[in-house]
């Protein structure tokens, strides 16, 4: 077959055709659409979990039962399946068992750039790093095998470039053979970790790594490509073809089994050269494990950035900054300068616009989580002040309101992160009496990723019926008696309800119950216009920051194509010169 | 030699989409192609942009600045933004429209000046009004790949088999007449 496949799409390929038979995860960019293309596979099992750590016990259980299975999430997911990710390096596996994880090295659209070669290291697991998507689903469908002959999870990491490129690859849909289904495992001494079995288990680690150690010199996926230069690249992932590109005489050592590092080929590789060179987005993690191993002409970040994303130029600068390439003179255009950004803004008609209006006009404070609606810490609507980590609003606000009485703090999660992360943080504030108000924005999907159910949705990821948690039961089963739904379309009767919740000395809950206006459906309801005569320039409307409105000629008006109908600027306007219908001019 | 298209817009205008139809469709002609996009922030109502590379045999999916042959703009101040990756020889389609940006002023004529000052062989048509008079709103990115169809100079038979490749049955046929549309156009 030839077709044009992004790196997720061929990451999902490589896992049917290692006879997976089990998938979880929790959607976050760039990694969400690897379970998208593996649900189209009939014979894997796969599924939304409420977290990271939940789908990558899910797939080890998966894995002790006999089955092949795997996990994705994006690199922070890794923080959340830390806990999971470091035991399960001492218990091992039964049947193959991968974890896919998807760093964004420039932040795309995440909280940091972390680097998970690091958390290999530091859990003692194999790590594969594809270069684009042929290698990645060739990488995947070997991580299977690889995990069980070494009875350990294995990571696969992808990049965004990796993840959300598409190239032409030619493959086939055959299943590998041999790879029978095994019996569940029963045994004690391998996975119930007491101190007595783990200390075991530790020493078996250990052993492991040595075996790894050596495969890590003989793998192909470590390979020596031979060049006509005195130049040596060791470089792996995207950067690798970047390099290839600028420099394709140049010696190179390719790392595609990045941990534990193949040290004695790395050493056999930079012996006879003058000049070796490191290239690795984010940390400098191969440079780090050369300089260790007493391998001293190597240079890394010294010409390469440790923060953001590579990309042709950077990595061609970085070359030329080490003397082994010559500036092109390249003739191109220089943007002007002071261009308006463009930055995201929340959709026209998003449910989450009216409450950060009522939030913004009220002047409280708002910490605030991981979604679409961290949108709302964005001009002109201001008014987050926190953003950290999944479900980090909730238990930062019961700090925060603990510690400064004075001050109306108010909470704002998402559906799909308080159930990520948002429950436990609820519980201690209702146990420990702290007075403030949790809003829950409850769209009844995850919307930031592209739209993925969770578990008020009412469906799962194949679209079928599924079982809904009712959030309000949820929380009234906590013992929290302050709890009340909100339409946010309905603006006065909400910020009626949020003026008394921040003004009453308890914990409170409000769920704000309107679905997203993108998914699952999409909603597109008449348009509103703005009467110019009655318009008088106060610019009210334009504070809401909806990307349907414009300004000129000192009056507002209203894209048509872009509104929704959701009438939030009708609301508020003081001079009800915005109403319902087509504009007449 | 390879070739490069930057396709840019604004997050939600079917830029992907249309980078999409067009990979395939050079698939179709038998090039090596690597096409490479942003998902997630980016796509509500943020600038966007993905880079299509097609040639005998591609490496790296991100271009260099002052690289790229092409451009299929969706909008014009987002043309201006992206202009470092193009060169002297290169050429531009820009939908003749600005997008107005939440609390920002955004001076039409300036940018369109600007625009120009490159001397570059633009082409600089408005599609939502070519569209609009074939009641095709929902297909404005088909019929300006019509017409950038001659300008990279691509058969059109590929497209026309991408796009029924690529979309669901329902939309074919409205898209193939919008192709056709823009093809036409002079």
């Amino acid at each position: 077959m030839r077709k044009i496949i992004s790196g997720n799409e061929a990451i999902a390929i490589g896992a049917y055709r290692a006879n997976a038979s089990f998938a979880s995860g929790y959607p976050g960019t760039p990694s969400s659409e690897i379970l998208e293309y593996t649900k189209t596979f009939e014979d894997i099992k796969v599924q939304w979990a409420s977290n990271e750590k939940s789908a990558f016990e899910q797939a080890l259980g998966s894995s002790i039962a006999g089955r092949r299975s795997f996990v994705t999430m994006k690199h922070v997911g890794l923080n959340v399946a830390a806990d999971s990710l470091m035991s399960s390096s001492y218990t091992g596996v039964n049947a193959g068992f991968v974890v896919v994880v998807a760093d964004d090295p420039g932040m795309h659209s995440s909280q940091n750039e972390q680097d998970t070669r690091l958390f290999a290291k530091f859990a003692q697991v194999p790590i594969l790093e594809p270069s684009d998507a042929k290698e990645a689903m060739g990488f995947m469908q070997y991580a299977f095998s690889l995990s069980e002959e070494y009875d350990t999870p294995v990571i696969l990491r992808s990049t965004t470039r990796v993840s959300h490129t598409q190239e032409l690859v030619y493959f086939d849909m055959h299943k590998l053979g041999g790879t029978e289904d095994k019996l569940l495992a029963k045994n004690i001494s391998k996975y119930v970790l007491v101190p007595k079995n783990a200390l075991l288990r530790h020493k078996k680690l250990l052993e492991r790594n040595t075996k790894l150690q050596k495969l890590t010199n003989e793998t192909p996926l470590n390979r020596i490509e031979q060049g006509s230069l005195n130049v040596g690249i060791i470089t792996s992932g995207v950067s690798y073809l970047y390099a290839k590109e600028l420099l394709p005489e140049a010696n190179f050592l390719k790392i595609g089994l990045s941990w534990p590092f193949p040290i004695d080929l790395a050493k056999e590789f930079t012996k006879n050269l003058e000049k070796v060179i490191v290239i690795e987005e984010l940390e400098p993690y191969i440079e780090e494990q050369l300089k260790i191993a007493g391998i001293n002409n190597v240079e890394g970040k010294k010409f390469f950035p440790q923060d953001g994303e590579f990309n042709l130029d950077i990595v061609e600068e970085g070359l030329v900054k080490a003397s082994v390439l010559e500036k092109r003179h390249k003739k191109y255009f220089e943007v002007p300068k002071n261009l308006p950004e463009r930055p995201p803004v929340l959709c026209p008609g998003c449910p989450h616009r009216p409450i950060f209006d009522i939030l913004h006009s009220l002047k409280v404070y708002v910490t605030g989580d991981i979604g679409c609606y961290t949108l709302g810490a964005a001009p002109p609507l201001s008014s987050i002040h926190t953003t950290v980590c999944m479900g980090a609003s909730i238990s930062m606000g019961y700090g925060i309101a603990k510690a400064s009485q004075n001050h109306k703090i108010v909470s704002v999660i998402g559906d799909s992160t308080f159930l990520h992360t948002g429950i436990q943080p609820l519980i201690d504030a209702y146990v420990n009496n702290v007075a403030y108000t949790v809003i829950i924005l409850d769209n009844s999907i995850t919307a930031m990723t592209g739209g993925q159910p969770d578990a008020v949705s009412g469906f799962n990821i194949k679209n079928e019926p599924a079982p809904k948690v009712d959030l309000e039961n949820l929380v009234r089963s906590i013992g929290i008696k302050r709890v009340f739904k909100v339409d946010q379309y309905n603006y006065k009767k909400t910020k009626e309800i949020i003026e008394q919740e921040i003004n009453t000395k308890e914990l409170s809950v409000i769920i704000a119950t309107r679905p997203c206006v993108l998914a699952p459906i999409k909603i597109k309801e008449t348009p509103y216009f703005v009467i110019a005569d009655k318009c008088i320039d106060c610019k009210r409307c334009l504070r809401i920051g909806c990307p349907a409105i414009g300004y000129k000629e000192s009056k507002a008006y209203i894209i048509e194509d872009l509104c929704t109908g959701c009438a939030l600027c009708a609301e508020v306007c003081p001079t009800l010169a915005i109403v319902k219908g087509e504009s007449n001019e | 030699m390879n070739k490069g298209i930057i396709f840019c817009g604004v997050g939600g205008d079917g830029i992907i989409t249309a980078s999409n139809i067009c990979a395939l469709a050079l698939m179709r002609a038998s090039f090596d192609v690597k096409k490479s996009e942003v998902h997630g922030m980016s796509q509500r109502g943020g600038s966007v942009n993905a880079f299509l590379v097609f040639g005998k045999k591609v490496y790296s999916f991100l271009p260099a600045k002052g690289s790229l042959n092409y451009m299929f703009a969706s909008e014009k101040l987002e043309a201006l933004r992206n202009v470092d990756y193009l060169n002297p020889d290169s050429k531009l389609l820009v939908n003749d429209r600005i997008v107005p940006i939440v609390g920002a002023n955004i001076d039409e004529v300036q940018i369109e000046e600007n625009l120009k000052s490159y001397s570059l062989d633009l082409k600089l048509v408005n599609f939502n009004d070519v569209a609009k008079q074939h009641n095709m709103q929902k297909a404005v990115n088909t019929i300006m790949l019509g017409y950038f169809s001659k300008i990279i100079e691509i058969d059109k038979k590929y497209f026309i088999r991408a796009i029924s490749d690529n979309l669901s049955p329902k939309l074919i046929d409205i898209n193939i007449e919008a192709f056709e549309i823009g093809f036409n156009l002079q």
